[in-house]
């Protein structure tokens, strides 16, 4: 089996290599070349920086409030009904388009992307972090208020833990988002960035360029999810992480 | 109490955006008044013109999504019926699953060209990851008893395909779909963002650079109302479609 993935591997990498491609398609072996090459240059670092500057303060705010107001409307009746119709109303709704908006109230730099991720990252872990909560089994709150747990125990040692999987799986949803809007967001408008870098490249017609940009892109999308996926099996060392 | 609760958020949300619009203390661009935002929506759904822009956008959506739920239930049915399949593919989507697919949009302009068909190609690679993962996960997980019991019974592979796999899988799949048309939305609003000279993610572009805050805002208004109508449209479908099963979601 290893051996037939591993062929197959092969097999496409030397087609794209040998075949006849136009000028915007590179082979695998130049667009490492020029991957490398850019490895070499303070300019890579400087777009990875400002990208990661946007997309990681975004993830933690948008994270933090949605795991928190999920658990806190998934916990009191009244704040679910009266928060969770607001958020269930637009979650199917594409949050980008909020961007040109976010722009006018919070100017062009970068906050109003920061928030605009924010925002995205917001929707998946509220959503997960409610049902997680809403999932919890009943006899388990049951038993722990007979042994004379108060309130805020039962929260805190029953609740929380076994909402706590389904927070860390919408973290995976939303790191990914975050790369997306941010890589959106710096598209339509920025002076740095991945996004911007690719957009420059594009007009500029530096199709090596473009290559670097997506490559970049795509390991920084992966090993953050190679990340979240750590910490989850290490914080959640009790629970066995779907695939 | 319980039954204005639920309008309670949103009514306020709404009366405080009114009062900072006519307080006056910030200008029209900043908080348009919410009336001259629904006169504007009223307007855009009066135009033939917008509403053919609301119909490119829609066009391509579901036009990336119809190819990527032929080619994802295919695709997902192969894997979790054959297990060199899901050996050879599996790694290939999972190991891309998290790479923002969005970055392949300048390289498809070139490959595709800058009209409708880059967009909808992205439309339908980002739509085909949650149609594969979902659909190979109900095929993989179908009862092993009933697939016995209808071999047993003397049924084909292909009757066996369609009685037992497919209907056991179809909630999986419905789930899929649930997950990929807000992301058709997404990706056709961005891609009209982006590079575009129509639909309506181009419109929002168009009616901020003409400084129309309230223009802007009624188109943000009608991508929100098609963005939840679609939804509303697949669950829907599920529940015609899947009628021994209720979703058991609270809101959703």
């Amino acid at each position: 089996m290893a051996l037939a993935k591993a062929a197959l591997l092969i097999a496409v990498l030397l087609v794209w290599q040998l075949a006849p491609l136009p000028d915007y398609v590179l082979s695998p072996s130049a667009i490492a070349g020029h991957f490398v090459q850019a490895l070499g240059s303070a300019e890579l670092y400087e777009h990875v920086w400002a990208s990661l500057g946007r997309s990681l303060p975004g993830f933690v705010l948008g994270s933090f409030l949605g795991a928190t107001l999920g658990l806190a409307a998934g916990t009191a009746r009244w704040f679910d009904r009266m928060l969770s119709p607001a958020v269930f109303l637009t979650y199917p709704v594409p949050k980008i388009v909020m961007l040109p908006i976010f722009m006018i109230w919070f100017g062009i730099g970068d906050l109003s992307k920061v928030l605009i991720i924010a925002l995205a990252c917001f929707y998946p872990v509220f959503i997960n972090a409610y049902y997680g909560v809403r999932q919890t089994r009943t006899i388990l709150v049951w038993s722990a208020l007979n042994m004379g747990a108060t309130p805020a125990q039962v929260f805190r040692r029953v609740v929380l833990p076994s909402a706590l999987p389904m927070i860390m799986a919408s973290l995976r949803v939303s790191l990914a988002l975050s790369f997306i809007v941010m890589f959106a967001a710096e598209m339509i408008n920025a002076r740095s960035g991945l996004g911007q870098l690719i957009r420059i490249a594009e007009n500029s017609l530096r199709f090596d360029l473009m290559y670097v940009s997506l490559v970049t892109i795509a390991i920084l999308g992966y090993s953050g999810d190679r990340l979240v996926r750590f910490a989850h099996a290490r914080l959640l060392a009790w629970q066995q992480p779907a695939a | 109490m319980n039954r204005i609760l639920p309008f309670a958020f949103i009514g306020i949300v709404l009366v405080i955006w009114e009062a900072a619009a006519r307080s006056g203390l910030w200008s029209k661009l900043l908080f348009p008044s919410l009336v001259s935002v629904f006169h504007e929506v009223v307007l855009f759904f009066t135009r033939a013109a917008s509403l053919m822009e609301a119909w490119t956008s829609l066009q391509r959506a579901l036009g990336g999504f119809a190819l990527a739920a032929v080619a994802g239930i295919a695709l997902g049915m192969l894997m979790g019926r054959s297990k060199l399949v899901a050996g050879l593919l599996d790694p290939l989507f999972s190991g891309t699953y998290s790479v923002p697919k969005l970055a392949l949009f300048p390289i498809f302009i070139f490959v595709f060209g800058i009209g409708s068909l880059s967009k909808v190609a992205l439309v339908f690679l980002e739509c085909l990851y949650p149609i594969v993962i979902m659909t190979y996960a109900g095929a993989r997980d179908v009862n092993r008893v009933l697939l016995w019991s209808a071999h047993n019974m003397g049924a084909s592979r292909a009757t066996i395909l369609r009685r037992v796999v497919i209907p056991a899988s179809a909630p999986f799949i419905f789930a899929g779909f649930r997950v990929a048309v807000p992301v058709a939305m997404i990706v056709v609003v961005i891609t009209e963002m982006v590079a575009s000279a129509d639909g309506l993610g181009y419109q929002v572009i168009y009616a901020m650079s003409s400084l129309r805050t309230d223009r802007m805002l009624a188109v943000v208004v009608v991508i929100a109302a098609l963005g939840y109508a679609l939804d509303k449209a697949v669950v829907l479908a599920r529940d015609r479609l899947i009628y021994w099963e209720k979703l058991d979601t609270y809101y959703v």
